[in-house]
């Protein structure tokens, strides 16, 4: 599979001024490239999500987004710490360990992961103290 | 192919590029005989190319009062925006007397229509609705979702627009009269083109679209004879008038085009969940900030109060299926496979790598991205480029 689209973003731990921008970018080079309306929509829902989780949960983090030649649109988050402790309860609808600060301005109500694997094809997170990757893949058409 | 609204007037052009870079949609481009000209399948008629020309080189125009001629009966419809500019109910009453004496058989109030839709989209955002609702009264917001947001299509509420809605009521209660015309005063360019004519859109019900600023001088002159009266619809009065719609803490009204913007941008995210109901105004204050009116809006968005004081009349009582419209996508669906979008995209992405990237319009299109669409299609070349071809001459020169 060749990637005919590569970008990539970097994002900053509690970067609250800047929350968005990544996802706002993807969002319109894949406007433009033409992906279904419906697809999209999926994707920039679990993206703004994604890159939210960077901001207030990561210390910061990349985004990586390729399109591969069979119409693949594949997604990266990579962080460096602190890790999910328990990715089966951070995947519980409800469940947040947001702090404060982030549930102040409106973020961390615990929706995030699960709502993130339900508009996903597919969906896929590792993560251990040293960081966490999660992997998400759009099929167009 | 539809028909612009905005028409460029001028011989030559300053050459300033305002316009160009002031249009949302792209939809201004400058050609090799440095006039205007104005892609009318992308304008929305927003009208922001209007306001940034200090050349009054660009303008959008309604029918005259001449074809008031051409029916045996006639009526006026009196959107709400004009009567807030009025201050009191006798200045609002004179106008209407003004407004029908330009030569009309009927003048009429439409503010009751505006009212029930207003109603409509409470209520739908309140009981039946699940997903948040995007209001469907402003032509530009419209055209905009359905240009640019097609992912948003199915938020905008069901319904038509007012002066359309109106446009059958008053056919259908004058259709003994003989053939009979029904003219709009409108206070945007974007109303012009909801009507038959000047435009030829023939699907609309409305036949003939007046700009208020070029028959108010006439109107003027008309002021202080005699009386017609209004029926001063506090809902349709607000309706128009974001700063007087009724807040609720799940309602969203949002008035100008940054801001409907943002708001659009953050429904695309699903940001806007917690909202049933989203308010949305091209212009800053709403229709009564509309662009043929005359004056600074800010001046007379209160007036709701003094008109609406002792009473309100009632607002329509139409039926579901007489204010019922769907919105569909404007743009034609891609007939590409999704191979020939990315390897066009990638095409594009490597014009845009010679470009210099200023978006400095000197070449005639709003960007250099769509100057390296253009290239990549074959329309353009890049020594169209003014940079590039102003480097290539010093380099040459040095030489």
């Amino acid at each position: 599979m060749n990637s005919v689209i590569h970008e990539e973003y970097s994002v900053a731990q509690y970067d609250f001024a800047n929350a968005g921008k990544a996802s706002s970018s993807i969002k319109e080079h894949l406007k433009q490239l033409g992906v279904d309306p419906q697809v999209l929509r999926r994707i920039a829902v679990a993206c703004y999500e994604s890159e939210i989780n960077l901001i207030i949960h990561a210390y910061g983090g990349d985004i990586i987004l390729d399109v591969f030649d069979d119409g693949t649109i594949q997604l990266i988050f990579k962080d460096e710490g602190p890790g999910i402790e328990d990715i089966e309860k951070a995947m519980t609808p409800g469940f947040s360990t947001a702090s404060e600060k982030a549930r102040s301005m409106g973020f961390g109500a615990g929706m995030g992961l699960p709502n993130i694997k339900r508009v996903s094809d597919e969906f896929d997170i590792q993560s251990s103290s040293e960081g966490t990757t999660l992997t998400l893949r759009f099929k167009e058409s | 192919m539809r028909k612009s609204v905005v028409v460029y007037t001028l011989d030559s052009c300053v050459k300033c590029l305002k316009c160009i870079r002031a249009c949302p949609v792209s939809a201004l481009t400058m050609n090799s005989q440095n006039r205007i000209e104005i892609d009318g399948d992308k304008c929305l008629n927003c009208a922001r190319c209007i306001t940034t020309c200090h050349n009054k080189g660009l303008l959008g125009q309604g029918s005259t009062l001449e074809d008031i001629k051409n029916y045996d009966y006639t009526v006026c419809m009196v959107p709400p925006a004009l009567i807030n500019v009025c201050s009191t109910k006798q200045e609002a009453d004179e106008m209407m007397y003004a407004i029908k004496k330009l030569g009309f058989d009927e003048v009429v109030d439409i503010s009751p229509v505006y009212g029930q839709i207003m109603n409509e989209y409470f209520n739908l955002a309140d009981h039946y609705v699940e997903a948040t609702m995007i209001t469907s009264f402003c032509p530009v917001v419209n055209r905009y979702i359905q240009t640019k947001y097609p992912m948003l299509l199915d938020n905008l509420a069901p319904i038509n627009y007012p002066s359309e809605i109106a446009a059958k009521m008053l056919r259908k209660k004058y259709q003994e009269k003989g053939n009979v015309g029904i003219f709009h005063c409108c206070e945007c360019e974007a109303l012009l083109e909801l009507s038959k004519y000047p435009y030829g859109n023939m699907q609309y019900e409305t036949d003939h679209a007046l700009a208020i600023v070029d028959i108010f001088p006439e109107i003027r002159k008309l002021l202080g004879k005699d009386k017609c009266e209004c029926v001063y619809n506090l809902q349709g009065l607000q309706s128009v008038n974001p700063s007087m719609i009724l807040q609720k803490d799940n309602y969203l009204i949002a008035d100008g085009f940054e801001k409907i913007t943002n708001i659009l941008d953050l429904a695309e995210f699903n940001m806007l969940d917690d909202f049933k109901l989203v308010y949305l105004f091209a212009c800053i204050n709403g229709c009564v900030g509309g662009h043929l009116l005359f004056g600074n809006s800010y001046l007379y968005r209160n007036n709701v109060y003094p008109l609406t004081k002792n009473e309100s009349s009632a607002i329509t009582d139409l039926s579901f299926d007489d204010i019922y419209s769907d919105f569909i996508s404007l743009n034609p669906d891609d007939k590409r496979s999704f191979k020939e979008k990315m390897a066009f995209f990638a095409k594009v992405n490597e014009q845009l790598e010679h470009l210099p990237g200023y978006d400095c319009s000197a070449c005639g299109l709003q960007t250099c991205r769509i100057m390296a669409e253009e290239i990549a299609k074959g329309n353009k070349q890049l020594s169209d480029c003014h940079i590039l071809s102003s480097v290539k001459e010093k380099q040459n020169e040095t030489k």
